[in-house]
């Protein structure tokens, strides 16, 4: 594929309300520089992330997406991000299937202390989305008013 | 074989009990070597019962696709069981569908058929092309046994085999309340032959091959129908909002569809090959659901469809479960 | 008319010629063949049994944008057919062109449909007739149709072994033969003869048929009775017999609106099999079973279309019987229909 270095992915970011939003916020308040490519959507459990988000977000012209939340044992609901952890798991083995990269699909773990984290977390989204260029297979046509 | 005598004897014993409702079994279809379903509610019918390798239709769709109208004031729900012939594949559904507590276990009343495997009808009809007389199709030994037209012909069973009989691992009910015939063993494996060879190309030839596979599909949801597991009564795709798919039809809504219809099977479908087998524009459904059907044994070591007491999978989980993905 | 001759050496290079304009012909993905715009000939594939999607989607299209607009403008973009150009199909059946002239009296009648008749208007029908019935369904010369039937198309080409006999049927048609006259040759003496044979062969091996004296006016006197109920036992409420039937023609229009506000308002093909097709706002919906949607299928094909356009609107192509995963066969239940008492 051509060079890609002035490439700027989208990625969409689902973040759980009590980890990784506030691991996120921290890495604001701290003023810690990361990638700004991420636009986040904030849920309250990873466990809520329903697959078609990932889905509906890569139609709607994402070219990656994250989905993040506490570490196991931590779940604000004591269980969410563990059925989370199952269900992406079995999508993101399927979209590789159907021929959407690995990278454009991931998952992490950040908690409410973690800004640094979370830092490295979008560093490597990004650079990952960056390496495998723009997501074209199923976008939504453009309408082009 | 099944004794179609004794099949029709059982039959008329089970649709004369007070407490059956109608029976759900196999008929001769209206041309050629068709078989179709059929739902026998009175003894008089039972006559036109048959099974043979060409009744490849999966009746436990039938438990849960019939319509549940409100019952006006004053009337009883009918509650008395339905009767339904099944298969080693179809007799997974109904494991599973239970598994899901779709229903309980004394609504139905199953009648099982150990199964030597049954056709794909168009490879019979490729084979045996413009049969319009009814014919008949009988499994002896390792050959089907064609007649038609007052013509019998011998093909080999490999030939004419339904793909997913070679890859049969429970030719025998995993459920009954009565056997038809003597116990089959397990005469296949699964190896996922077919899902390890397109795992192994690179991005770019996967998204062209579905790609092409895609585009032809016209979203007549027969796939869905005809799936016993997809029984929800109001579905993702009907409705409009959210609607998460579009209801045009082009690469990315037909993408999205097939994307949402395969996830919500992931750890559910039964391998029967329905959706494969009733797709007018022969796309290959079942390389997708068998996808996950092999990531879900390998990763949680759970075949759908085989345990009624166990939890569904995606609404479990163990502490432990691989996590090696997550960043 | 002229009658001309297409050698069959010269198919690719007329089909070549052809792709000036907007070229539809059959086309062979894995084992389906689909009508589909070609750019090169080579794609073409004439030797086919009948096309599993008709041809009707060329002319009404799956999915189809009416306008654009943009959230705030009182603008709109109207769709403007005419940009699509002069359209070909090559090589359709004489059924599905049959086909077509029934439903140009739906999308002409109180309403004139300017997309639908625009396109019309636009496309030249070149027909291959059926010298083998391509199903043992088939049965479209119980409704008035032919294996060699006219109706509709514009050319009728008849495969005669090493070439094709060329009649052009309507002024469209001499058009287009004229703009093939450089592929094509006189045909030779007593071909129409033979086609006439040929044509007399295929309609006898039609081997299903059914009378349908008497069904239209019989059908809404069954309203309640019992056959609906057997008749739609198996049925899974799937689209395939009305999507992949060359006369249905059901839509339901859609806004489909992105986040930018940019958006269209498309209609896209709608099956009166589904249960949300007359579902109500309210929750409720007056066809709420598989019965009332089976009979409402034959009752429009076979009772209601017949009273406005005094033509049946099902051609006989068979497809729905060879489709339906379930074999349910329309002949049996216009059988039962003819014997219900």
């Amino acid at each position: 594929m051509a060079e890609k270095t002035d490439f700027e992915p989208n990625i969409v970011a689902f973040l759980c309300n009590w980890c990784s939003y506030a691991g996120a916020d921290l890495a604001g308040t701290s003023r810690i520089h990361y990638p700004p490519n991420v636009r986040v959507i904030r849920v309250m459990c990873s466990g809520r992330v329903n697959p078609l988000f990932v889905m509906n977000a890569l139609q709607q012209g994402a070219d990656g997406v994250l989905i993040s939340g506490c570490h196991p044992g931590d779940c604000h609901y004591m269980q969410g991000n563990y059925y989370a952890r199952r269900r992406f798991n079995l999508m993101r083995n399927f979209l590789e299937y159907l021929g959407v990269e690995p990278e454009r699909v991931r998952m992490s773990w950040v908690s409410a202390s973690e800004g640094a984290k979370w830092k490295e977390v979008i560093e490597e989204v990004v650079n990952g989305v960056k390496a495998v260029g723009p997501m074209d297979m199923f976008k939504r046509r453009q309408l082009n008013w | 074989m099944v004794d179609i005598e004794k099949l029709r004897e059982i039959a008329r014993e089970i649709i004369s009990r007070d407490d059956v409702r109608q029976l759900i079994g196999y008929r001769q279809g209206t041309y050629g070597f068709r078989a179709r379903p059929a739902f026998v509610t009175d003894p008089g019918e039972v006559d036109k019962l048959i099974f043979s390798p060409a009744c490849v239709n999966n009746l436990a769709t039938y438990i849960t696709l019939e319509e549940r109208l409100p019952v006006p004031r004053g009337q009883e729900p009918d509650l008395r069981k339905v009767a339904v012939m099944v298969k080693g594949c179809d007799s997974r559904a109904l494991v599973q569908q239970m598994e899901e507590k779709a229903y309980e276990r004394e609504r139905i009343l199953v009648l099982g058929i150990p199964c030597t495997g049954v056709v794909d009808m168009d490879k019979v009809e490729k084979r045996f092309p413009g049969v319009l007389a009814r014919g008949e199709i009988v499994l002896e030994g390792d050959k089907f046994l064609l007649t038609y037209d007052g013509k019998e012909e011998e093909v080999a069973k490999g030939e004419l085999l339904a793909d997913k009989c070679t890859r049969c691992r429970y030719p025998t009910p995993l459920v009954y309340d009565q056997l038809l015939d003597e116990e089959v063993a397990r005469f296949a494996d699964d190896d996922y032959a077919d899902v390890e060879a397109l795992e192994k190309r690179s991005a770019e030839e996967k998204w062209a091959y579905w790609e092409e596979k895609f585009s032809r599909c016209i979203r007549c949801y027969s796939c869905r129908n005809v799936c016993p597991m997809c029984y929800c009564e109001d579905c993702v795709l009907d409705r409009l909002n959210p609607q998460w798919m579009r209801r045009s039809v082009d690469v990315s809504e037909n993408t999205a569809y097939h994307i949402a219809r395969a996830y919500h099977l992931a750890g559910r479908c039964i391998q029967c090959g329905e959706c494969q087998r009733v797709c007018p524009v022969d796309i290959p459904l079942m390389e997708l659901n068998r996808k996950f059907y092999k990531d879900v044994e390998e990763l949680y070591d759970y075949e759908p469809g085989t345990n009624a007491e166990a939890p569904p999978l995606l609404s479990t989980f163990k502490v432990d479960d691989r996590e090696d993905f997550i960043m | 008319m002229a009658v001309k001759k297409l050698s069959k050496d010269k198919v690719k290079e007329a089909l070549q010629e052809l792709t000036k304009f907007r070229l539809i012909a059959p086309a062979k993905s894995d084992e389906v063949v689909i009508f589909k715009q070609i750019e090169n000939p080579d794609e073409a594939y004439l030797e086919y049994g009948n096309s599993t999607v008709p041809p009707k989607r060329v002319v009404f299209p799956q999915t189809e944008t009416l306008f654009r607009f943009l959230r705030g403008s009182p603008e709109l973009k109207e769709k403007d057919v005419e940009e699509e150009g002069t359209t070909v199909i090559f090589g359709l059946r004489p059924c599905d062109a049959r086909a077509m002239a029934i439903v140009d009296r739906l999308f002409s009648w109180d309403y004139e449909d300017p997309y639908y008749l625009k396109r019309r208007q636009l496309t030249t029908l070149v027909g291959l007739a059926c010298v083998e019935p391509p199903s043992v369904n088939c049965f479209c010369t119980s409704l008035g149709g032919s294996p060699f039937g006219t109706e509709g198309l514009d050319i009728l080409l008849t495969d005669m072994g090493d070439h094709y006999l060329v009649q052009a049927l309507t002024e469209k048609g001499e058009k287009l033969q004229e703009t093939l006259s450089a592929h094509l040759e006189d045909a030779p003496a007593g071909d129409e003869k033979k086609a006439e044979e040929l044509a007399a062969a295929a309609e006898g091996k039609i081997a299903r048929s059914i009378n349908t004296e008497g069904i239209p006016e019989k059908l809404p006197t069954l309203w309640e009775h019992e056959l609906w109920k057997k008749v739609s036992a198996a049925c899974l409420g799937c689209g395939i017999c009305t999507f992949l039937c060359p006369t249905c023609h059901c839509f339901d229009i859609q806004d489909e609106v992105e986040e930018t506000g940019e958006g269209r308002r498309a209609r896209m093909w709608d099956s009166c099999m589904f249960s949300e097709y007359t579902l109500h706002a309210s929750g409720h919906n007056p066809r709420p079973t598989r019965r009332e949607r089976t009979r409402n299928r034959i009752s429009h094909k076979y009772s209601y279309y017949p009273k406005r356009f005094e033509v049946i609107a099902c051609v006989g192509c068979g497809r729905c019987i060879n489709l339906c995963p379930v074999n349910i066969d329309i002949l049996e239940i216009l059988e039962q229909v003819v014997d219900a008492s």
